[in-house]
């Protein structure tokens, strides 16, 4: 049997990642999660996941953000696709049409609001790993 | 100079943008036009008007201009609106001099008494007959009332972008508990469909927060005050967020002084304040990462022989002297994703009501204690 590909979420919301790790583990993914973009890190290096999905506006220094300009810049994590959420969007001009630096890292196709339309996230992941 | 104070040779003055046309076939008012002339209309404006000469020394001002700034004519400009012997840095008057057009500036200017007031000025050119500005009219319009307006629109529009925010975290986690309870249910897993609706509950008391907070903060509430023991109250409150601290591995205790009489106030109110501040102390111990559990003790006890004191302490993050600050403004929140600023405003105005106080003794990696002081009644 081929291994189930893995994905790392990454969200302070310890709701949000019991409630994505049943989803996703039930839909043909294992999964690991983290608290907070720091530990998150750590595992993706450890993990190597097949997709980060990450909480961007995370308490704390390591933000969403942070997780991502340094992983553009790690020649070990810089090829894994990562989904972005947020529950911020238009309301604070979390805009990826406005702000570049947020398309540098996540394409509008790849950046869902919360509450997370779960069968249209799942068809992306789908999408990025090639499943 | 005339008696208005413009040149003497005003006969020679055109000003197209103060010309004031015949008020058409209604003679009543034209008549009373004449009769007023039109250096009364001109007093009776509720607007600053001046006129300045090259130097922006003044030359003429309407009575309303007199009521809130003195006689001014003969003085410079922004030594009368501003108190301040160098000029405006966005002077209108004289952009108008140098291209005779309207042109226009907010600015803050000071009161004769002392006061300060914002307004937005408009300047135009009063011309001589070959068309050269001869001197400048400025017509200011206080606009405080209307500066404060958006300030309360501007809050209001940010507390609408966190609300919402905060709202769409609970409605993951309702929609995320109930599809976990779905799968339980679905596969006959008692357990599974158990932590589901666990997550579904501590979503429903977070939006219940939420929606009280609103309502606090939003209605003009009349207390309704009634002997109550300061002991029960507390016990209640920790008794809704016990969820939501052990979801958290927070521990929450309550210890209080059994032999505190029962006391005069408003109890839903003061359980909605004891609701925020042991709700902050949770959030506070989730961001701590140091620890791996934490403590949040509830405490009512006598403060001195004639008050008594609510207080909450954790051993979560602390602040810092700028986070302490800004604690009681409006919306100002450090909770990032998880925060509306809302609940220490509600916990403000509800201290305000009963006349109580609060300290706040806190230090950065240690923990925060908030204790809410009221007189015994």
């Amino acid at each position: 049997m081929a291994a189930r590909p893995k994905i790392l979420i990454v969200d302070d919301n310890t709701d949000y990642l019991f409630t994505m790790e049943t989803f996703l583990s039930r839909n043909g993914f294992d999964t690991v999660t983290a608290e907070d973009g720091k530990k998150g890190y750590e595992l993706a290096l450890k993990e190597k996941p097949d997709l980060i999905l990450l909480d961007i506006m995370m308490e704390g220094l390591f933000s969403g953000f942070q997780f991502c300009k340094k992983k553009l810049a790690d020649p070990e994590l810089q090829d894994v696709p990562v989904i972005g959420i947020s529950g911020l969007g238009d309301e604070l001009g979390v805009d990826t049409e406005k702000y570049k630096f947020i398309k540098k890292y996540f394409s509008p196709e790849t950046f869902f609001e919360k509450p997370v339309d779960k069968e249209k996230l799942l068809a992306k992941i789908k999408e990025l790993i090639g499943t | 100079m005339n008696k208005i104070g413009c040149p003497a040779d005003n006969r020679k003055i055109v000003s197209p943008e103060t010309t004031v046309k015949s008020a058409g076939t209604d003679t009543r008012i034209s008549e009373t036009f004449a009769e007023l002339g039109y250096k009364t209309i001109i007093d009776l404006l509720p607007s600053y008007i001046s006129i300045q000469d090259h130097s922006l020394r003044i030359l003429f001002v309407n009575q309303t201009f007199k009521n809130d700034f003195g006689n001014g004519v003969g003085e410079l400009c922004h030594v009368v609106y501003k108190k301040s012997e160098e000029r405006c840095a966005n002077c209108p008057v004289q952009k108008t001099f140098s291209d005779k057009r309207v042109h226009l500036s907010e600015e803050t200017v000071r009161l004769s008494n002392g006061e300060f007031s914002q307004v937005i000025v408009y300047s135009a050119p009063i011309t001589d007959i070959s068309g050269n500005v001869v001197a400048v009219m400025e017509m200011a319009t206080n606009i405080t009332r209307v500066k404060e307006m958006q300030k309360e629109l501007a809050i209001l529009g940010q507390s609408f972008a966190m609300l919402s925010h905060d709202i769409k975290n609970i409605l993951e986690g309702l929609q995320g508990g109930a599809y976990v309870v779905d799968e339980g249910l679905k596969d006959k897993d008692p357990e599974l469909t158990r932590k589901g609706w666990e997550v579904v509950k501590k979503n429903i008391t977070e939006i219940s927060i939420v929606v009280q907070n609103i309502l606090y903060s939003a209605k003009k509430r009349k207390p309704r005050h009634e002997r109550v023991s300061p002991d029960s109250l507390a016990r209640e409150v920790v008794y809704l967020l016990e969820e939501k601290a052990k979801s958290l591995n927070v521990q929450l205790r309550c210890s209080c002084n059994p032999s505190l009489p029962q006391v005069l106030v408003d109890p839903a109110s003061i359980k909605r304040m004891l609701c925020n501040l042991i709700g902050n102390a949770i959030e506070a111990c989730k961001l701590d990462k140091e620890k791996d559990t934490h403590t949040v003790t509830v405490r009512a006890d006598f403060y001195d022989r004639t008050h008594f004191a609510f207080e909450v302490e954790d051993d979560g993050v602390g602040m810092d002297e700028c986070t302490k600050s800004n604690l009681f403004k409006g919306f100002f929140s450090t909770k990032g994703c998880n925060g509306t600023g809302l609940g220490l405003l509600v916990v403000d105005k509800i201290i305000k009501e009963h006349g109580g106080r609060i300290e706040v003794l806190t230090t950065p990696g240690k923990g925060s204690t908030f204790r809410v002081i009221f007189k015994i009644q």
